[in-house]
């Protein structure tokens, strides 16, 4: 699996949001794209899912165009900031709903479906209903769903934005460990430098909608405008006050 | 003790003019000043199952009109509320539907009298059908506007990248979320339809004798108790819908998640 955008720009009543963006994406690759509100990151995984036309540029999948490609068929899953579980749906058919978009044997998914609700730890709560959720289980319960389809990148807008600390880092290393073990390519947007340090194999910063791709984590940290510099500054002056 | 007063007093003022026309119409003879009526029995209610009976036919044919109104108001207010959700012009639009009810039904009627007429539909079903729908279709416009919401094309486009074609979205996702809405919507251009009386009898001419066109004949023909009759017929279906929605309120408070 490889995923390329080439030269993506695109704007909003001739306000520039994408401008020549660039961007690979491997096989079982993470790459956390770190940006602010507003830099353009959702508008950049929304053109990759297919619910955006960008204004120029190509994306590629497997060196073939997906561009005119409906979203359905472009086997990328677009998790967005809320967990977005279907209200009327129980834990079960939730994260079945993309095997049964598929026609996949009913057998086949309840077994899968079993094994990864095991994965998730939420075996107990297949018979539930969204609204009697934490958002702590609603996020694994929207990570399950996507993943059990398997699909070749899966793209996430800030997952965890809303989740407190504690809940926040069981979720960072939940998704670490099923990204892994499902062997999927993920493209990992978020504003928080320290998650996208701990999730992404590769940085990428996007800034008024510029991407800019680094090779490695070292060559992010020792970025002067990366802002790991301004966040080491704080917390030694934290320490040094106390 | 008071909210018990309240209560008892509330039921009693609902509960009331049900009764006495349920007294009407299983009596008999009953005249100025005796307090109930001489006899009952269900001679009237007989007369409601015998082939020739008009109130029966009345019943038919405001049971087919209604529905037809309730079922075409609701698919092209799903169809056209969806539409225009993405327009640029989607509180126009809105601010348009309401043009009906800013209009005396009457002044509605009478404008669509002419081109009934023009169109030969006077004094026929779909004529009074077209009528009540246009009266019907904005009143559902308006209701199911509200439905086609950011979240709803969010979990749209999410079941899409998970691989759902339209077809499968719609019917696993959009529909069962959208059900009680457009049952609600249904239910409320059905009693539009149901008690409506001006439209009908401009646009009907009189050929079109509908339920509650009826209970007026009879009203004026001093038959109160075939009116009576008709009147409790007319009343059936708002106790309907006074059932449904109390599912559809349930239902709802297990979707409403965000």
């Amino acid at each position: 699996m490889r995923l390329e955008l080439k030269n993506i720009s695109k704007s909003f009543q001739q306000k520039p949001v994408l401008s020549s963006v660039n961007l690979q994406l491997n096989e079982n690759q993470v790459i956390s794209v770190l940006g602010k509100s507003g830099s353009g990151k959702t508008s950049l995984l929304k053109i990759i899912a297919g619910l955006e036309k960008p204004d120029s540029g190509d994306v590629f999948l497997n060196q073939k165009s997906i561009l005119n490609k409906k979203v359905n068929q472009r086997q990328i899953v677009y998790l967005f900031q809320e967990a977005l579980l279907f209200p009327h749906l129980n834990v079960f058919d939730n994260i079945a709903f993309g095997l049964q978009a598929q026609k996949v044997e009913a057998t086949e998914i309840e077994s899968r479906v079993k094994a990864i609700l095991k994965e998730i730890a939420l075996s107990d709560h297949s018979s539930k209903f969204p609204l009697q959720l934490s958002g702590g289980e609603k996020q694994r319960v929207a990570f399950a769903r996507a993943i059990i389809i398997e699909p070749q990148v899966l793209l996430l807008d800030e997952p965890f934005g809303a989740l407190d600390v504690e809940t926040r880092e069981n979720m960072q290393k939940l998704f670490l460990k099923l990204i892994k073990q499902y062997g999927i390519s993920a493209l990992f947007v978020t504003h928080d430098l320290k998650e996208a340090l701990m999730i992404g194999d590769q940085i990428a910063k996007i800034d008024h909608g510029h991407l800019r791709t680094y090779q490695n984590k070292k060559d992010f940290i020792q970025d002067e405008k990366s802002g790991v510099k301004e966040e080491i500054d704080f917390w030694t002056k934290i320490q040094e006050f106390e | 003790m008071l909210k018990r007063t309240i209560h008892l007093v509330l039921i009693t003022l609902i509960l009331l003019p049900i009764l006495v026309l349920m007294m009407l119409s299983f009596g008999e003879q009953w005249i100025f000043p005796d307090v109930f009526p001489q006899n009952f029995n269900t001679k009237t209610w007989l007369k409601l199952f015998s082939s020739d009976s008009e109130i029966s036919k009345s019943l038919g044919l405001s049971v087919l009109i209604s529905l037809s109104v309730a079922f075409l108001s609701t698919l092209m207010a799903f169809v056209f509320s969806k539409v225009i959700s993405t327009s640029k012009y989607k509180n126009q639009y809105i601010k348009l539907a309401y043009l009906p009810y800013i209009l005396s039904p009457v002044v509605l009627g009478v404008l669509w009298h002419y081109f009934a007429v023009v169109l030969k539909l006077n004094a026929s079903f779909f004529g009074v059908v077209l009528a009540q729908f246009l009266i019907c279709f904005p009143f559902g416009f308006i209701i199911l506007s509200s439905f086609w919401s950011r979240h709803i094309y969010d979990i749209q486009n999410l079941s899409f990248t998970l691989g759902a074609s339209t077809y499968f979205s719609f019917k696993r996702i959009i529909f069962p979320l959208a059900k009680p809405i457009l049952g609600l919507c249904f239910f409320q251009c059905f009693l539009i339809s149901w008690f409506d009386y001006g439209l009908t009898q401009l646009i009907g001419g009189g050929q079109i004798k509908t339920l509650t066109l009826s209970v007026f004949n009879f009203i004026k023909e001093a038959n109160i108790f075939l009116a009576a009759i008709a009147s409790l017929l007319l009343l059936f279906p708002p106790l309907l819908l006074l059932f449904f929605n109390k599912k559809i309120k349930f239902k709802r408070s297990l979707i409403n998640t965000h």
